[in-house]
């Protein structure tokens, strides 16, 4: 058995054991079950929530939430970023903002955005896009700056033109820098949005984890922060692959 | 292709272009506000914001909040430091440790910390120990990786000359492990602090009885948005000042403290 499959297999020994002493502890009435209900009744209830409740159409709603904000950060925040670093002096001007902004708790704006579009999916993706643009523009910015210039002077010398200078030379080399932007800035956008339809009560999986909450349904709850766990790990799990694939 | 299409003129630099949006977006502020061109509603008259953070500053009006929120991201920190420090100096101790459970932490570092909440007001209730406890378990996850981040950075032979020269497991602590962490345990501070101050503050604006963020929900239930404007903007500005201090502080005592842990996590 390799390193990583040893590693692996302790891994889930360990989230297995972890789980199983929290159902122990629930069921022998260790953990009061009036605040806490064990993993199997959580995911019973997520899994029949999800055939026979409104689970699958929350999840769908807050994917699209996520989906519109990743949208808009990475297409505003590719083209900024370019633009940032085309004109060096605004670059500079900018940056010490951009870095000022990205370690504010801009998220506690967020009732400035429910008086703008009101209380609804809206303000969820305006505010988680503004979160997930920064660390889009930043990376990008950083990336047409790290290209090597030797790759330049290469491309130069064979005479390619300014697209295919772009297309052979530039995209490949500032695509992995891009990327970790990009996975930064979903991580943002996942935890804004999840977090933003928790507050505020719209929305998908987030909402029905406060009203759940609302209305002391534990079980319940428990599914729900166990969805959103789960989403959690699904889009890192996800970002994680692609990202491989992005620096092979 | 190159970058540098800089602008002619040489008294321009990066202080001027960031005074100078500073100036435009307050004209642009003041323009929409008073025409009433994009959402009326939402933007009030500069000097109005400006007037209601004079008070913020000058009288007493916010301390008991304040004090409530200190309270909640203080002892959040403290609670994340007890925790974080110690586990990720097991955790960090042997390559095997790692191996298995840094992942498990990256993934949970990612779930959002507000969401835990509702567990949090089960067990301890609506006041502000629930609001503490999201604090705590946002600090933790930054303070525990870059705690496990400066642990691997200590490689087995400066442990092995140490041992060699006759030294004891606590001159071994001392003089090999604790300058080799220290560095990302002040960093995991620094951003553990950002984050505890996030995840207390947004759940205050969920559910509190006091607190920066109840006020900023109380003064936007009111509809009273310049009194909303200029606390966001002490928010940010309490925020900023911690982070600068905390940077000044480490840069003072550690003169290269560097980590290449991705922050994004940490939120």
């Amino acid at each position: 058995m390799s390193e990583n499959s040893r590693a692996a297999l302790w891994r889930l020994l360990l989230i297995f054991a972890a789980l199983a002493i929290f159902e122990a502890s629930v069921r022998a009435n260790w953990i009061d079950p009036f605040f806490a209900a064990s993993p199997v009744q959580a995911v019973r209830e997520l899994a029949s929530e999800i055939a026979h409740g409104g689970a699958l159409r929350l999840f769908l709603i807050t994917l699209y939430e996520i989906g519109c904000a990743l949208l808009i950060s990475t297409v505003v925040g590719l083209i900024v970023g370019f633009v940032l670093w085309r004109y060096r002096l605004i670059g500079a001007g900018y940056e010490m903002i951009l870095a000022a902004l990205f370690s504010s708790p801009v998220i506690l704006a967020y009732p400035v955005f429910l008086v703008a579009f009101g209380r609804s999916a809206a303000a969820v993706i305006a505010l988680s896009s503004v979160l997930g643009l920064i660390p889009i523009i930043m990376n990008t910015k950083t990336a047409f700056q790290q290209v090597n210039p030797i790759l330049l002077q290469v491309g130069a010398s064979m005479n390619l033109s300014r697209s295919q200078m772009f297309r052979y030379i530039l995209l490949p080399a500032v695509a992995p820098t891009i990327f970790a932007g990009f996975r930064l800035g979903l991580t943002y956008i996942l935890k804004s949005v999840l977090g933003l339809e928790y507050v505020i009560q719209v929305g998908g999986v987030g909402m029905w984890l406060s009203d759940a909450a609302f209305r002391f349904e534990v079980t319940e709850v428990y599914a729900g922060l166990t969805g959103t766990v789960l989403l959690s790990i699904l889009f890192l799990y996800l970002i994680n692959r692609a990202e491989l694939l992005v620096r092979r | 292709m190159r970058s540098g299409r800089t602008s002619p003129d040489p008294t321009a630099s990066p202080l001027a272009i960031q005074a100078l949006t500073v100036v435009l977006l307050a004209c642009a502020w003041e323009t929409i506000g008073r025409t009433g061109l994009l959402f009326p509603e939402l933007f009030p008259p500069l000097f109005e914001i400006v007037h209601s953070l004079g008070i913020y500053l000058t009288t007493g009006v916010m301390l008991p909040h304040l004090r409530a929120s200190l309270y909640e991201v203080l002892g959040g920190l403290v609670v994340g430091l007890a925790t974080g420090i110690p586990l990720g100096i097991v955790l960090g101790s042997r390559s095997s440790f790692i191996e298995v459970t840094e992942p498990i932490i990256l993934y949970l570092a990612v779930i959002p910390k507000i969401v835990i909440f509702p567990i949090f007001i089960l067990f301890l209730g609506i006041g502000t120990e629930s609001k503490l406890a999201v604090g705590a378990i946002a600090s933790f996850f930054p303070i525990v990786l870059l705690t496990m981040a400066g642990m691997r950075e200590v490689r087995p032979v400066y442990v092995d000359v140490a041992r060699t020269l006759g030294a004891r497991r606590l001159q071994i602590a001392k003089k090999v492990y604790l300058p080799a962490i220290a560095a990302p345990v002040f960093t995991g501070l620094r951003i553990g602090l950002g984050a505890a101050v996030t995840g207390a503050l947004l759940a205050e604006t969920k559910i509190a009885k006091a607190g920066l963020g109840f006020m900023i929900v109380e003064y936007y239930s009111q509809f009273r948005l310049a009194d909303m404007y200029a606390l966001l903007l002490l928010i940010f500005i309490l925020a900023a000042l911690a982070n600068w201090l905390m940077k000044a502080l480490f840069a003072m005592l550690l003169p290269l403290p560097r980590t290449s842990q991705d922050p994004g996590l940490f939120f």
